[in-house]
């Protein structure tokens, strides 16, 4: 468990650097169990900062979602360090953005956090839907203990545990220039049981399983928005010249806007899951990525998000790849 | 007109009726519930308490044809909204039809949206009153609505247990109530005093709140104030809290052709989407999320209340609920008030 | 001409050849007056490593029943390495696309050199025959909707 005060004293002695220009941590939410990003500009504002099972957003999307402006003539760019507050699986994110040159390694200072596994926000309301809180969540032992309005209940791990802490294998932040407590050791494994069972149903039985999910797509783009791999200037998905996809929502466009963040996600995604966490119309969009990070997997032996230096899935390749499919 | 009581055990019959129109109640997608139109009355979920996706999408629809055209042909077909016929929306919830009700003064200002006013026109609004509030960020109370509102609704239903009490309030409503007069019996004595009594008992568990007086007049002196950076930095710039929102109305217009045909389409668009005000010259005077926050809540509380009198939000919760980052209008707005 | 199914449907086929080896095996089956299927569209791109796997989809999506791209054998690439990219690419679409219940047979890929005209009809032969036996794509296809 992280110790709070440690976490604000060493936020503190961040924030305080003068090559420091923001920090990004947690806080508390504004109803129900929820917690949220904190941006800390100045040492007096680290004592909303939190670490707790409630604090599922990855941070790492802030490194490249931050608008870069034009800078007036006669003033510098403001080059000073964002640190950044990352689990396990957010870690990947910074390395994996790293591996591609978003940006160099002494621009950010990263704040590692070992994390036992993060609650599933949508089961913790739907369990305790009348508290407006504000509730707080810990873990003890194999137990999430939920507490609010001066009560505590505590709910079995299991139940609440978001899915993809259920096949974890990075708990702990493979980088990290600071780490907030003692490492955790891998408690998962994956097996792609839930690719599996799809990749078994009939052609068309696949299809109607996604033409029920793509059409309730709504193209609001938090997907898109909230993945930190998807950072590109002059995203495919928003392109008027030419114009992959139409604006128009239907089930054509929304199938291709799908097909085409996941495909360029392949050997990038790092399986943060926040793309699934944030689709209003709960498209199990990890389902796509997971494919794709499946085949990367066995076919290709690539995991991104790993090593820094390793070269990007695509632009490599090796004589002996396979080409059973080709005629 | 003197409500009426719906038997529950009735109410697959008269969805049988109104299928005859195009029909669209909630329904449950997996486990999302959204508006649809229902071919068979057992697909209607109505015991639900807010929708995902509100209903401003049968009357302003997500994506709709303008007109159509052939290339190298100067005539211009338009879309022809009378053929989509009689429209019945069954079971939505108060705010949402109010929120109609506040885009209508929009689409017919200063020029009258002859898609959307015909739509509205041919649409009834049959309302399910809300016993309870759908989530604990509903703040209808605090705007001028109500969880039994019947501002906008042709009809208003009320949950009484085994029956609804129908009690039709417009002229479309009274036409539908004879319509459906062999499904309704007399409602039982006392009832509509019933239904005051449990008015009361929802309002009083609505617990969030904003107070918006002031709120309009006082936004554009705060335009350089630095809480709408603190409130957008966790912005992730997407479109949830604007596609969602029943009172959000901005749209784009795009021209799609293939193989010398073509439809010039209106389609949802979001303020807070980078490119909303990105010029052709690559000049944004929105550059970042700071502005486009800034506007949003400006528009809704202030630039339309001032031109049409009214606050474009109906406090259903929506945005608050959805923002993948905790957004929250009421916080902001507390932080409007403090300032 | 082999028989494919008993049906009228004739697909329509985009084919993405690259210019040095697949698009010259193509002419050569041409001036060798081979008798081959005659649905496929050719489009003659630089190399297979130029083939964007979105042009894939968007094909797909404006009414291709089935779309090929055909390049050099690994190792001889005009440009070294394009097909080797081209082959990683391409196997994660399709596997995607089967995944999303596009069947695999309107996705091919082959290798065919500037020498393998025979080859070539031999290809066109079975992605027609594996198309025809899919049918019509309508899955998500462009189709004027809400027109």
């Amino acid at each position: 468990m992280v110790d709070r005060n440690k976490l604000r004293e060493t936020a503190k002695e961040i924030i305080s650097r003068e090559d420091v220009r923001e920090l990004i941590g947690y806080r508390a939410g504004t109803y129900g169990f929820r917690a949220r990003p904190a941006f800390v500009y100045d040492p007096g504002e680290v004592d909303q900062l939190i670490f707790t099972p409630a604090c599922v957003n990855n941070l790492a999307t802030y490194i490249t979602l931050e608008e870069k402006l034009p800078v007036p003539r006669g003033q510098e760019p403001d080059l000073r360090k964002v640190a950044v507050m990352v689990k396990g699986c957010d870690s990947r994110a910074l390395i994996q953005q790293m591996a591609e040159n978003a940006y160099d390694r002494d621009r950010i200072l990263v704040i590692g956090i070992p994390c036992t596994g993060v609650v599933d926000m949508d089961k913790v309301q739907a369990r305790f839907p009348d508290v407006l809180g504000p509730g707080e969540i810990a873990q003890e032992g194999d137990k999430f203990v939920l507490i609010y309005d001066g009560r505590r209940e505590e709910v079995p791990r299991e139940e609440l545990l978001a899915d993809k802490c259920r096949r974890c294998r990075y708990p702990t932040p493979l980088v990290y220039d600071v780490l907030l407590d003692e490492e955790v050791a891998p408690f998962a494994s994956d097996d792609y049981s839930d690719v599996e069972a799809l990749e078994a149903r009939s052609q068309d039985e696949k299809w109607a399983y996604w033409e029920e999910k793509f059409s309730r797509c709504i193209r609001c783009y938090s997907c898109r928005n909230v993945c930190p791999m998807c950072y590109c200037n002059d995203c495919i998905l928003d392109r008027l010249r030419p114009q992959w996809i139409r604006r128009s929502v239907d089930i054509s466009e929304n199938t291709v806007f799908h097909v085409a963040r996941a495909y360029h996600l392949a050997g990038r995604c790092i399986q943060c899951g926040e793309c699934q966490r944030v689709c209003p119309v709960e498209i199990p969009l990890m389902e796509l990525n997971r494919k794709l990070y499946k085949d990367v997997e066995e076919l290709y032996d690539f995991e991104p998000g790993v090593k820094v230096d390793a070269p990007p899935l695509l632009s490599s390749y090796r004589p002996d790849d396979p080409e059973d499919f080709i005629l | 007109m003197a409500a009426k009581k719906l038997s529950k055990e009735k109410v697959g019959e008269v969805l049988q009726e109104l299928s005859k129109f195009r029909l669209i109640t909630p329904v449950k997608s997996d486990d999302v519930v959204i508006f649809r139109e229902i071919a068979d009355p057992q697909e209607a979920f109505l015991d639900y308490g807010n929708s995902t996706v509100p209903p401003k999408k049968v009357v302003f629809p997500q994506t709709e044809t303008l007109f159509r055209f052939t290339l190298g042909n100067p005539e211009l077909r338009e879309k022809n909204v009378e053929e989509e016929g009689t429209t019945v929306i069954f079971g939505l919830r108060p705010c949402d039809a109010r929120a109609m009700s506040i885009v209508d003064k929009l689409f017919s200002w200063d020029f009258e949206d002859p898609y959307y006013l015909k739509r509205r026109e041919l649409t009834t609004l049959v309302g399910m009153a809300c016993v309870q509030p759908p989530s604990i960020n509903c703040f209808c109370t605090s705007l001028g609505g109500s969880p039994f509102g019947k501002e906008g609704l042709d009809v208003l239903l009320v949950d009484m247990g085994d029956h609804y009490l129908f009690q039709s309030l417009t002229e479309k409503g009274g036409r539908l109530e004879e319509m459906l007069s062999s499904y309704l019996e007399e409602a039982p004595a006392g009832e509509e005093e019933k239904a005051s009594s449990m008015e009361e008992e929802a309002k009083a568990k609505i617990i969030r709140s904003i107070d918006p007086q002031g709120i309009p007049e006082k936004l554009p002196s705060l335009w350089e104030h630095p809480l709408w950076k603190r409130v957008s930095d966790s912005c992730l710039g997407c479109g949830i809290c604007t596609y969602l929102c029943p009172t959000c109305h901005c749209f784009d217009v795009q021209d799609e052709v293939e193989r010398g045909e073509g439809r010039r389409a209106r389609m949802w668009d979001s303020c807070m989407f980078c490119e909303y005000t990105l010029h052709a010259s690559g000049h944004n005077p929105r550059p970042t999320r700071k502005e486009r926050t800034r506007n949003r809540i400006s528009h809704k509380y202030s630039y339309y209340p001032k031109r049409f009198d009214v606050i474009a939000c109906v406090g259903c919760g929506r945005c608050i609920n959805l923002c993948p980052v905790n957004i929250d209008i009421l916080e902001i707005l507390e932080q409007v008030v403090e300032a | 001409m082999t028989e494919a199914t008993q049906t009228d449907f004739q697909p329509n086929i985009v084919a993405f050849l690259c210019n040095w080896c697949s698009y010259a095996g193509a002419d050569l089956a041409g001036t060798s007056r081979t008798q081959y299927p005659s649905n496929v569209r050719v489009i003659r791109v630089m190399c297979s490593g130029r083939v964007n796997p979105m042009f894939v989809v968007n094909a797909l999506q404006e009414g291709a029943d089935g779309v090929l791209v055909s390049g050099c054998h690994p190792g001889d690439c005009h440009y070294m390495q394009g097909n080797y990219y081209a082959r990683r690419r391409f196997k994660l679409m399709r596997n995607f696309l089967e995944y999303l219940g596009i069947e695999p047979e309107r996705f091919r890929m082959s290798w065919v050199s500037a020498s393998e005209g025979a080859k070539w009809k031999e290809v066109i032969e079975e992605v027609v025959e594996g198309v025809k036996a899919v049918g019509p794509m309508n899955k998500f296809k462009r189709r004027q909707l809400n027109w």
